[in-house]
């Protein structure tokens, strides 16, 4: 009988997967393997990463549903999910933590695979498409910032966006473009929402998309030490995408937790005649934003282009700045002293910053 | 090459590192007020609770306006809340005890109302979000003119009908003696219709005034006593049938205060005026399930302002600016 069952199930299956005519990708999908240590104790950001990234689409999909993308009823669409709607507090608190998280992780994953040397060949696509999306994530952290249309959302993207008009000769355009003329308002609201909803998650797919199947296509990094040829490999369907559940069920549990603790931050409605508020930097851009106090009047450029717009193309450039075959960091020292003190400018500007903006401002 | 392209860049930072240590930071403007409600396992037993001493209060700072233009006034604001309550603890100096309230007082031969009228203190709080209240407080509330037919019940209100506020209303002579602080709200004012309204039920005060306005109406009922620093109750009196029982310098309450019923109960007082100085605890339900009060979220922040009034009626006032509620877990 359980036999006869199991054999209908198949036929039905089957069939289906006929119908669908992806018998090919399904069969390509069984027989594919990957690197037990794919998911390990000492190589995890990436799935981490993933976890985070399912986790913001399913939380964000969720709030869409009761979000209005208007000035005078943002700002209570949000407040209403957040503390009226039956787990909207989680769920916003799940999507505020994730994107806190994400960026780390992402920043752990990238230093990871700097140190292990994943961007040698022959990774390099690998590589690049990874700092691709590292470019891609805060500009969704940009564009949701203004959508709670609270005083901290609205008043920070007036600042990001006065940076980027003082940019020579794109930025007044790049301004009018991205908010849909010269004033904050109810296009430059819709427009965020499209580009934060639709245009980067988007992007962000295709990215990602491009990310994986390189990493398929070109393998993972071996590791530093040991032989490769002793890892074993599992089936990626069930025996890997079974793991990476137990690591997303735990995530979500554990976030879910916190969110209910620790209730996401909404601010005061925005108020656009309120020049005195001073938004804090958030605690990603603090060196960013030190930049952009160093660097004043002709030399402003500096600060908002020059020195970021040239880190990214460093990093994007890496793969054909170091191209030995060497990946020991040991053996390594001009590219670990370079990497030293660039992250060592960036967490002494990041704390200046936050001297500055969390520490004397309160007193 | 390498090794001048690493010397390079490691300059650079240093120069940025350099330049920024001599980065003078620019202003910062005075950040909102927030007072944290202490979370207590239970009700504090009045203003003298140990609770009191540790829960950590903020100095609102309070501007005077019309008769007090150019003055300042500060209240130590406290607050604490339990798993169904909310409590707040005002604390003022004041030299004057003011309950006067044009109280009656009779020469002897006839009655008039003494020079005087009381201190207050008031909160607003949203109900339904009120536009840029939460940065400019009562100042965004509508105040309609003198003259206007809407201005005999409160010269304010909201400029639409969605935005609605709660505001409590802490009156030292005709709320106080109850036992309670007014419990009103705001909606959409304009000249011909006050935004004021008062809660569902019963509550207020009660003229006592003959019909000629020339002398009082009632007078303490036998058996009954004056409410706290002498305040006739509504409650308590009884009509006056034989005015020669009074005797010259008597002085009987104008204002008689109302023992509140319903959702206009809301608001528990107990105070005390000692050495100059007014101590006033507020306490209501967090959620008390009516229309007309703001329901209280822990996990939520709130904005209110506050009006604080010296022996004063009308817009002479002391006003804060909007400050934040927020409540500890």
């Amino acid at each position: 009988m359980a036999a006869t069952d199991q054999k209908s199930k198949k036929n039905i299956s089957g069939l289906l997967i006929e119908s669908l005519g992806i018998e090919r990708v399904v069969a390509n999908l069984l027989e594919f393997e990957i690197r037990t240590d794919a998911i390990s104790w000492h190589r995890f950001f990436g799935a981490l990463n993933i976890v985070f990234l399912v986790l913001l689409f399913l939380s964000g999909s969720v709030m869409a549903f009761y979000y209005s993308p208007i000035p005078g009823t943002a700002y209570d669409s949000v407040d209403f999910a957040l503390f009226n709607l039956p787990f909207g507090g989680i769920i916003k608190g799940v999507h505020h933590y994730s994107w806190n998280i994400l960026l780390v992780m992402m920043g752990l994953h990238l230093m990871r695979g700097f140190v292990a040397g994943a961007y040698k060949p022959p990774r390099q696509l690998v590589w690049i498409s990874g700092v691709i999306i590292l470019t891609v994530v805060p500009m969704f952290i940009i564009t949701g910032d203004l959508l709670p249309w609270d005083q901290k959302g609205y008043w920070s993207t007036r600042v990001r966006l006065s940076i980027i008009h003082s940019i020579p000769f794109i930025g007044d355009f790049t301004v009018r473009f991205i908010q849909g003329g010269p004033l904050t308002g109810i296009v430059a609201l819709t427009r965020f929402y499209v580009l934060h909803t639709l245009f980067l998650p988007g992007l962000l797919l295709l990215a990602v998309g491009v990310h994986l199947h390189l990493i398929r296509y070109r393998g993972l990094s071996e590791p530093l030490f040991g032989n490769e040829k002793t890892i074993c490999r599992i089936s990626f369907f069930p025996d890997f995408l079974n793991r990476w559940l137990i690591l997303f069920l735990i995530v979500t549990i554990v976030l879910g937790l916190v969110s209910h603790y620790w209730t996401a931050p909404l601010g005061d409605p925005a108020d656009p005649t309120d020049s005195t508020y001073i938004p804090k930097p958030e605690w990603w851009v603090l060196f960013l934003n030190q930049l952009v106090a160093i660097f004043k009047g002709p030399f402003s450029i500096m600060g908002t282009v020059v020195i970021p717009g040239g880190l990214f193309g460093l990093l994007a450039a890496l793969p054909f700045l170091d191209r030995s075959a060497e990946r020991d960091p040991g053996r390594r020292i001009i590219v670990m002293v370079i990497a030293a003190v660039i992250v060592s400018g960036m967490t002494g500007l990041s704390l200046m910053g936050y001297i500055e903006h969390f520490v004397s401002a309160g007193k | 090459m390498k090794k001048n392209l690493s010397m390079y860049l490691v300059g650079f930072f240093l120069f940025i590192l350099s330049v920024s240590l001599f980065n003078v930071p620019e202003g910062i403007a005075a950040a909102k007020q927030t007072l944290t409600a202490a979370n207590a396992k239970s009700a504090p037993a009045g203003i003298d609770d140990q609770v009191w001493s540790t829960a950590k209060g903020i100095e609102v700072p309070f501007e005077g306006k019309e008769q007090f233009a150019g003055k300042k006034a500060s209240v130590i604001t406290k607050a604490v809340y339990t798993g169904d309550s909310i409590f707040f603890l005002f604390q003022w100096a004041d030299p004057t005890l003011s309950v006067t309230k044009e109280a009656w007082k009779y020469d002897g031969l006839k009655w008039s109302h003494l020079q005087g009228n009381e201190d207050r203190i008031s909160l607003l709080f949203e109900i339904n979000r009120i536009n840029n209240f939460a940065t400019k407080g009562c100042a965004v509330t509508c105040h309609v003119p003198q003259g206007a037919p809407s201005a005999k019940d409160g010269k304010f209100g909201t400029s639409s009908e969605a935005e609605k506020g709660d505001l409590w209303h802490w009156k030292a002579a005709r709320s106080d003696p109850a036992g309670f602080a007014d419990d009103t709200w705001l909606t959409k004012t304009d000249l011909k219709n006050s935004g004021r309204k008062n809660d569902n039920g019963k509550g207020g005060d009660k003229s006592n005034m003959t019909d000629d306005k020339a002398k009082p109406k009632y007078m303490l009922a036998p058996g009954k006593e004056l409410a706290k620093n002498n305040i006739l109750l509504a409650s308590h009196a009884v009509e006056i049938s034989n005015y020669s029982v009074f005797k010259a310098g008597d002085i009987i309450t104008y204002r008689m205060p109302n023992m509140p019923e319903g959702s206009r109960a809301d608001i528990k007082a107990v105070s005390r005026w000692v050495n100059g100085q007014w101590t006033v605890l507020l306490s209501r339900k967090l959620d008390t399930g009516n229309d007309d009060d703001v329901a209280f979220n822990p996990k939520k922040s709130y904005n209110f302002a506050m009006a604080l009034f010296d022996d004063s009626g009308d817009e002479n006032s002391y006003d804060s600016e909007t400050i934040s509620l927020e409540f500890s877990r």
